[in-house]
């Protein structure tokens, strides 16, 4: 297999920093070698999507592969994001596995309704998380053909 | 309601024989002349024959000629004037024919008929006082003594006595009629020798329904002679309509025949009618009688008719006098009720309505009272059991559609009633609310009542060779008594008065209070789902911090295990567990909140198949060495399964996993029947079954004699049982028996939410224990 594209890049939507520190010490010790992009809330996101804002310099900022996105964030936050997004002419073929806490069937299904292409619930046990952090970068890195970014 | 008379009505099954065509006889009595007058051209077309007799000329020197001829232009003139116009203002015509002999004097009558106007003569009597003064003599005196009548029945008296010193008839009465339209007979003046007619009833059907409507347009009546020969109308039919002609107006009309018998029966001669009108309808008679053919004057006559109009008014005034002292009284006791009333609220209403403070009997005058409110009867004095009320009440929804219903003779329309006639002879259903079956009911006993008929009132029909039935005038006036039953006094208008005030102020709070509870409604639907959101946005916030130390406590036991004592990691360890520990009871919280809000998804559910797919599952991670015992296969019932299979895996994990025993055994079974559901009351059978069959006999389910049976399903073990003083608390929240080391831990949560489940489905559960020795958790999934 010879990749056609320099590279993947993978944004994650978390304003946990612990969340995003074992989801970070668990992610590399799986060996992925991709860059890692993090958001804080659901502002910078859109920011960092439509190249906006602090994110307003194209070169530095790529378009992400996967976005993993955490749905209770503080202003703007998961469900926003997501249907925003997922109406975007450009942006929304890029994948978005939601990665959150929230077990309510309400958000499942809107989730969905919007358009997600994977919705996990984080698991509050280390093997578990492991596990679960290591299938979605199987899955999404490896088993899966990513569409190819537009511009590169 | 007169339900007699009712009832006779009813099996009678008249044909509209009731409805002789009286008003157009196609002849008239002979004591005057009809003519019928086309209006364009004041050209006679129709005359009695009698014209020769009363006018000096015979029929065919009338018919088509100008009215002017007969008549002559200027008495013509005098009214043509007034056609368009009202003719009571210019009845009667004092006319002059000019071509008779003598010149004779008439008293005209005109009005209109559907086609063509009809004029009425009648010789006037030679002494009569016809000016304004003789009128105003004749009834001044009536007048006077009329208006110091300060009741009813001295009103009565007084009329007939006027009328009859007017009339010189031997017998003069007022009949009042009731709302089946039966007569009686409120008032008599008479000469000595005649037997008294007063207190007599008479039914409805001695005057039938088209008299009545006669007596309604046509104030006042006379038959001079009962004996007369009808004088036929020439030609027979109105030529301008080619129908006979509508004589209803027509004070010459000739007589049905049945009603010129009826008087004949009575061994009446000459009868006169005066109508009594209250508010539009006909409320009774003056009726006047005498034993020789009379004549009443046209002068008379008018004053006697001007008497039943004065009486007529009169009558709204007097009623409204009737029982002053008692409205009045009705009047404040209402007037608490509506003072009361609007200050409760739906629960405090049917105290109040029964508290001694407001008299709820005596708003009406009733000797019992029912509510029925939220299913159920309240009473208050002497009602009928509460079977009988409710039967009455299906009697009353099926057979009512007013709001206010209300009889005094309920045996008479209610088969059932009968039996209790003694004590609700009467009854007046109030209906609040028929969505909601919000009613109350008055009761009054029975009251045996004679009542004096003029003559068996049973018999007024003649059954004809053919199978009809005909109306007959009655043969026998003699008085004739009959104790009536099942009625009770009758119910004033002014207590239906009452009763229609209290309504309006109870359909009043019953409305508010529907508003308060749509209110309410949405509020809670409103704090329901606020409180479903809090629940997931608390389990959310309390799990990311509790993630965080999870993950830590690993990180560091990974990253510095090896710097870190045994204690130290141990230490961690304990962290590490107490945070899935906390997490355990988190979900758990969240699912209990959740599982009140789910709908019930019922279905029929084998639940041989629930169960064998919980033990499944369960023989998988836990206890395989649990030996279950299914006695017999389990019913097929109706129920939510994923709640169902819950519940299975709930008390089926708990008995399993609270065991000590060597050889542990779980039996799932259930019981026919709807025994008492007792908690304390099967406890003592349970340790003798367990005594007995040394906690292995088989079940055998208690005998019950009573279908249809809910069953009673039951999980036992041989476990370690449970303590009875924490029998109440086991299904509480989160209540422990044990540490959470013990017994492969748990959160607390499971029998709380097997209570939800059960209850959800409007069913029980409780447990029966013996501590060391075993427990059973019973359960039914509907009530």
């Amino acid at each position: 297999m010879t990749p056609a594209h320099p590279t993947h890049t993978l944004l994650v939507v978390e304003d946990s920093d612990e969340d995003f520190a074992a989801f970070e010490r668990i992610v590399r010790r799986l060996s992925f070698t991709y860059p890692i992009y993090r958001c804080g809330d659901g502002d910078q996101a859109l920011d960092f999507l439509y190249r906006t804002g602090v994110y307003a310099e194209p070169d530095l900022v790529p378009r992400p592969s996967l976005i993993l996105l955490d749905l209770n964030l503080p202003g703007t936050d998961g469900r926003e994001v997501l249907g925003e997004v997922k109406q975007h002419e450009d942006l929304k073929t890029i994948p978005i596995v939601v990665f959150t806490t929230s077990s309510n069937p309400r958000d499942i299904e809107t989730c969905y309704e919007q358009g997600v292409n994977g919705y996990i619930i984080k698991p509050i046990d280390i093997q578990k998380l492991t596990r679960t952090i290591q299938l979605i970068v199987e899955y999404w890195f490896e088993a899966i053909t990513l569409p190819y970014p537009l511009e590169l | 309601m007169n339900s007699i008379a009712r009832d006779r009505m009813a099996t009678l099954d008249l044909p509209p024989g009731d409805r002789e065509p009286i008003h157009i006889p196609g002849a008239i009595q002979p004591h005057g002349v009809l003519l019928l007058i086309r209006e364009a051209d004041l050209t006679i077309v129709q005359v009695s024959a009698n014209t020769a007799a009363l006018l000096g000329r015979e029929p065919e020197e009338l018919l088509n000629t100008p009215l002017n001829d007969l008549l002559g232009a200027a008495q013509v003139e005098m009214f043509s004037a007034c056609l368009d116009g009202d003719f009571n203002s210019i009845n009667p015509l004092h006319l002059m024919i000019p071509h008779t002999q003598q010149a004779q004097r008439m008293d005209g009558m005109i009005h209109q008929t559907e086609a063509g106007l009809i004029l009425e003569l009648e010789p006037a009597q030679p002494e009569e006082e016809t000016d304004v003064f003789g009128f105003y003599h004749l009834v001044k005196g009536a007048l006077n003594r009329m208006q110091s009548a300060m009741t009813l029945e001295q009103l009565g008296q007084v009329i007939v006595q006027e009328i009859r010193q007017l009339t010189g008839c031997d017998r003069v009465m007022v009949y009042q009629f009731d709302d089946s339209g039966a007569g009686q007979v409120i008032a008599e003046a008479r000469q000595d020798a005649l037997i008294p007619y007063l207190g007599l009833h008479y039914p409805a059907i001695d005057i039938p329904n088209s008299a009545r409507q006669l007596y309604t347009l046509n104030g006042l009546r006379l038959i001079p002679d009962v004996h007369y020969q009808p004088v036929p109308l020439i030609p027979v039919l109105n030529p301008l309509s080619d129908r006979p002609t509508d004589l209803s107006l027509a004070v010459l009309r000739s007589v049905s025949p049945c009603h010129i018998e009826y008087l004949q029966n009575m061994a009446v001669a000459a009868s006169m009618s005066i109508s009594l009108i209250k508010q539009g309808r006909l409320w009774g008679l003056i009726a006047c009688h005498h034993g020789t053919p009379k004549f009443i004057p046209y002068a008379v006559r008018i004053a006697c008719e001007f008497l039943g109009q004065v009486m007529s008014m009169e009558l709204i005034a007097k009623e409204a006098n009737e029982d002053l002292d008692y409205k009045m009284k009705l009047k404040s006791i209402q007037a608490k009720f509506l003072e009361t009333i609007p200050q409760q609220n739906q629960h405090s209403l049917i105290n109040c309505l029964i508290s001694p403070d407001l008299q709820l009997l005596d708003l009406v005058s009733a000797q019992g009272a029912a509510i029925y409110w939220n299913g159920e009867f309240t009473t208050l004095g002497n009602t009928p059991g509460p079977n009988a009320l409710n039967r009455l009440l299906e009697w009353l929804e099926s057979h009512t559609e007013d709001n206010l219903f209300y009889t005094d003779a309920l045996p008479s329309l209610c088969q059932e009633a009968e039996s209790y006639r003694s004590i609700a002879s009467g009854l007046i259903a109030l209906t609040i609310s028929r969505t909601n079956r919000n009613y109350i009911l008055w009761f009054r006993p029975e009251v045996l009542q004679t009542v004096n008929w003029g003559g068996n009132p049973n018999q007024p029909v003649e059954i004809l060779e053919n199978g009809e039935k005909r109306l007959t005038p009655r043969q026998s006036f003699a008085l004739w008594q009959e104790t009536v039953r099942g009625k009770s006094l009758p119910w004033k208008a002014c207590e239906i008065e009452a009763v229609q005030e209290l309504s309006s102020a109870i359909v009043g709070i019953v409305l508010r209070h529907a508003d308060e509870l749509a209110r309410i409604n949405i509020e809670l639907e409103r704090s329901n789902t606020e409180l479903d959101a809090f629940a997931y946005v608390a389990s959310h916030d309390l799990k990311e911090p509790l993630r965080g130390i999870h993950n830590y406590a690993n990180f560091l036991i990974e990253d510095y295990g090896h710097v870190l004592s045994e204690d130290g990691v141990s230490k961690l360890q304990t962290l590490v567990r107490l945070t899935q520990r906390m997490e355990d009871l988190i979900n758990s919280l969240l699912h209990f909140s959740r599982l009140g809000r789910v709908e019930l998804n019922l279905q029929r559910v084998d639940l041989n198949t629930v169960v064998k797919n919980v033990l499944d599952v369960l023989s998988i991670s836990k206890e395989p060495e649990v030996k279950i015992r299914i006695p017999r296969p389990l019913p097929t019932v109706l129920c939510d399964r994923i709640q169902v299979a819950e519940l299975f895996t709930n008390l089926l994990s708990n008995a399993m996993k609270y065991n000590n025993k060597a050889e542990k055994w779980v039996e799932i079974g259930f019981l026919e029947g709807s025994r008492e559901l007792g908690v304390g009351n099967r406890d003592k059978r349970g340790k003798e079954d367990r005594e007995d069959g040394g906690g292995t006999s088989s079940s055998s389910p208690s005998p019950s004699p009573s279908p249809p049976p809910t069953p009673i399903f039951y999980i036992r073990d041989n476990g370690i049982g449970i303590r009875d003083r924490h029998l109440d608390n086991i299904f509480r929240i989160f209540k422990r028996l044990h540490g959470p080391s013990q017994y492969g831990g748990g959160t607390g949560a499971g029998l709380t939410i097997a209570k939800k489940i059960v209850e959800r489905h409007g069913g029980r559960i409780w447990v029966e224990s013996t501590y060391g020795e075993g427990s059973t958790f019973y359960f039914t999934l509907q009530s």
